[in-house]
């Protein structure tokens, strides 16, 4: 086992594999940090250029594409209130506010080390436990997925903000979105009105940079007009606090490692990814801290268990892939496309027939976390000159990227209608104070859901199965506690609240 | 001043030239529109045929991924493009059962087929339980209790014909459990959510090795190099060819001297070694039917397509 460590980490520390992980890091940084560019796209760019490269030195170029995106997605999501990825949709929460209030560095520097920090653990259960947690991620059938799903679906109530029925009604929305287009299981057209746009369904990608992203930029836009706010979108001096900051974040150690094991988990199941772990990660945190009002006003805690969550699939994903030869999510499977162009079978023997490319690729993943620290570290001020630029200018690029994104991804032009009609239902939603994540989350979340119920009444029709295979039952019993949990706390809330509050639904 | 001549010159000189002559083809970039996402297996072989093609022309070859519908999205915007040869694309047999079920209007013969590239081999593959270890106990098992052994596939997919081919012909039935992509059935099949399921080597030949999935038969008139003890289903009593043979189409109504062109171009690639190799790697083979010979076999394929197409509406 030594020997493979070494002999794959003498190919991971190649000078020439080494300036080619530190383009990739970079690359993947910017291309997440660009709201409507995705990590996936920046992976698959990378992908021919590794065919010329060795097996290990492809992989390793691709891996810290990987990582420097899980933490690209921060950046705008902190300067500019836009999640850049869909993995940073629970970091626009925090980090936008704490930059708003004029600590734009501060939000940056504690998402970039909660990144790292949730890196390196998700890399170390990775090398610990890989076999046995993707054996158990293997065995999970589609009655767990489903129970897990609406577990997920219970969070809706950490993102409702001011009023819970109108939190409900966007996830309702959200989840009414997804149905849109071809079924899941047989491709049959639903609510499609035989209009070509609606043929493929609406992508989630165009969703959420629709509701996030244009109705966002019109805010602005608007906030401008009135003569609200001022011509940076963030003023202030900038202070970095780098080191404070680190200190900061090993303060919650709780939290960080609670955040980043969500990741792992979430990562490892093939199908979920970042996408729903830093909402998860972030309820998480939510729930179990003594001060749950202060979420969403900028609190570090909101910003770190985002992050550190959403960074840790990077290595959850690898676990099912490295053990079992089942790619986690489409980053995984192009990963793997990588590496059998090379010859190499990928599947359960992978880390006995090929063990230093195994553990190279671990090493790998520690060098490309740390390579996204240093490449962050020292850009972060490059990256805040965006504040400096006046609005008028920054709002069009920022519009342009997002329709340049939402086209690519796809390559469908109708793609770029379906963008602006749901950008301005975003807007719609947002000028009423309605909160958008659960929308998000309904969207991401309901194709899962439909799919494994239907894949579970397919495989047996007995309803029972549901409460008797032991994971699942407890999965829909953790379930019904986060809901009581939930309308305990709002009921708690609102005594707290009721002299100050203007609710007004009588919900 | 010059500029403006020059252009002017050049501009005559193409329209004297006439669109599209054979012997220049390409002398721009061709567009590879892939009707399917990134990293799955059409986009990994025709990224490594759009490579080949690409160095045995000079010109760029860029992949564009178009997905949605089973890859009906991608070939309905492909059917649009102008027919000069520089926009190509790629179908398999994943277009005719769409238009067998009515996903779409669109069939093999709304295209030009230029030449069928790769073949893979499909593998009727089992997991591990108590009821059967081999496609005999398998076949026996079904026939006594029908419906009982669950078929992970892609709902009115190829591995659905594949499926309803196997039923056809051992006279069996399965229940069928809706799975996307090869790597979640085999996924499923390994974590025992699912009895039976179409495999290939690339995904499972592994778990194969190790011993916790079996390959009960292969859809090949011959036994193949990669698992030579896995019987074809010729020897077993029927000629079932189950394989996702894939090939590259032109839009109808391109020039024949441009399609000859291209065939002939796609005749070389087919031939380097460098192609040859990626493309076993990844689990295909590479092979090269020429347009006579791939409409035929699309043609043949329709049938069949045709004939089995009432049971994937279930």
């Amino acid at each position: 086992m030594l020997d493979a460590f070494l002999a794959g980490a003498h190919q991971v520390f190649a000078f020439d594999t080494l300036i080619y992980m530190l383009i990739g890091s970079v690359a993947g940084i910017v291309a997440a940090a660009i709201p409507g560019f995705t990590v996936t796209m920046a992976i698959i760019l990378t992908l021919p250029l590794t065919f010329a490269m060795g097996p290990l030195q492809g992989v390793s170029v691709m891996l810290s594409v990987y990582v420097g995106g899980y933490t690209g997605g921060l950046i705008s999501a902190a300067l500019l209130g836009i999640p850049g990825t869909p993995s940073s949709v629970a970091t626009t929460f925090d980090a936008y506010p704490m930059a708003r209030k004029g600590e734009p560095g501060r939000a940056l520097s504690l998402g970039i080390w909660s990144s790292f920090f949730g890196t390196v653990i998700s890399t170390i259960v990775l090398i610990v436990a890989a076999p046995p947690l993707a054996l158990i991620a293997v065995k999970l059938g589609p009655w767990e997925y489903f129970a897990l799903i609406v577990f997920a679906l219970t969070i809706v109530a950490s993102l409702v903000g001011n009023s819970l029925l109108r939190g409900l009604i966007a996830g309702v929305i959200g989840l009414g979105l997804a149905t849109v287009g071809p079924d899941p299981m047989m491709g049959r057209p639903r609510l499609t009105f035989d209009a070509d746009m609606l043929m493929a369904g609406l992508p989630f990608l165009v969703v959420l940079i629709g509701i996030f992203a244009i109705s966002q930029l019109m805010g602005e836009v608007e906030d401008h007009g009135k003569g609200k706010g001022t011509d940076a979108l963030i003023p202030d001096v900038i202070e970095f606090k780098t080191w404070a900051v680190m200190r900061e974040v090993l303060m919650h150690p709780v939290n960080l490692v609670r955040s980043s094991l969500v990741g792992v988990f979430i990562g490892a199941l093939p199908g979920a990814g970042g996408s729903i772990a830093n909402l998860l990660a972030y309820d998480q945190a939510k729930r179990s801290s003594k001060n749950p009002e202060e979420f969403g006003k900028g609190t570090p805690d909101g910003v770190i268990a985002s992050e550190a969550g959403n960074s840790a699939t990077a290595g959850g994903g690898l676990i099912p892939m490295i053990a079992l030869g089942i790619p986690g999510s489409a980053v995984d499977a192009i990963l793997m496309a990588a590496l059998m162009v090379h010859g190499i079978s990928v599947g359960p023997r992978l880390i006995m027939d090929n063990a230093d490319l195994a553990y190279g690729m671990f090493v790998a993943m520690a060098v490309a976390s740390l390579m996204m620290l240093v490449v962050c570290v020292l850009s972060m001020r490059l990256f805040l000159r965006v504040t400096d630029i006046p609005k008028q200018f920054i709002v069009p690029t920022v519009m342009i990227c997002c329709v340049i994104g939402a086209f690519a991804l796809n390559n469908r032009v109708t793609d770029l209608y379906l963008l602006g009609a749901i950008g301005l239902v975003g807007y719609g939603l947002k000028s009423l104070d309605y909160p958008l994540a659960p929308l998000v989350l309904g969207v991401i979340l309901g194709p899962i859901a439909e799919t494994n119920l239907r894949r579970a009444l397919m495989s047996d029709g007995d309803w029972t199965v549901f409460f008797t295979r032991p994971i699942s039952a407890v999965l829909l019993a953790a379930a019904v506690l986060s809901v009581i949990f939930s309308v305990r706390s709002v009921l708690k809330m609102r005594k707290k609240d009721r002299p100050a509050t203007d609710e007004q639904d009588g919900d | 001043m010059f500029r403006k001549i020059a252009v002017a010159a050049g501009l005559m000189a193409a329209a004297i030239a006439g669109p599209a002559q054979a012997q220049d083809y390409p002398e721009k970039p061709i567009e590879f529109i892939v009707p399917w996402g990134p990293g799955g297996g059409s986009d990994t072989l025709m990224r490594i045929v759009a490579q080949g093609l690409a160095d045995e022309t000079g010109q760029a070859v860029p992949v564009i991924n178009m997905p949605g519908v089973g890859g009906n999205v991608g070939l309905a915007e492909f059917a649009k493009r102008p027919a000069d040869g520089y926009t190509i694309s790629q179908v398999h047999e994943g277009l005719l059962i769409s238009n067998g079920t009515g996903i779409t209007d669109l069939n093999w013969d709304s295209f030009m087929p230029i030449a069928l590239v790769t073949s893979s081999p499909q593998y009727l593959t089992l997991s591990k339980n108590d009821n059967f270890s081999n496609f005999e106990e398998m076949v026996a098992y079904a026939k006594e209790n029908p419906g009982a052994v669950r078929a992970g596939v892609t709902l009115a997919g190829v591995p659905h014909l594949h499926m309803a081919m196997i039923e056809d012909a051992f006279g069996i039935e399965f229940s069928y459990v809706g799975y996307e992509g090869t790597g979640q059935r085999i996924r499923a099949l390994v974590g025992g959510n699912i009895d039976v399921a179409i495999g290939d080597v690339s995904s499972a030949g592994q778990f194969v090795e190790n011993g916790d999935l079996v390959f009960a038969a292969v859809g090949m008139p011959e036994r193949t190099a990669e698992a030579p003890d896995v019987p074809t289903f010729t020897e077993l009593g029927h000629a079932l060819d189950l394989a996702v043979t894939r090939g590259v189409v032109l839009p109808k109504g391109t020039p024949q001297d441009v399609a000859d062109a291209l065939e002939a171009h796609l005749e070389t690639v087919m031939q380097n070694d460098d192609v040859r190799t990626k493309i076993q790697n990844v689990g295909s083979a590479p092979v090269f039917l020429g347009q006579d010979e791939y409409k035929a076999y699309l043609g043949k394929l329709s049938e069949t397509v045709n004939r089995l197409v009432g049971k994937l509406e279930g």
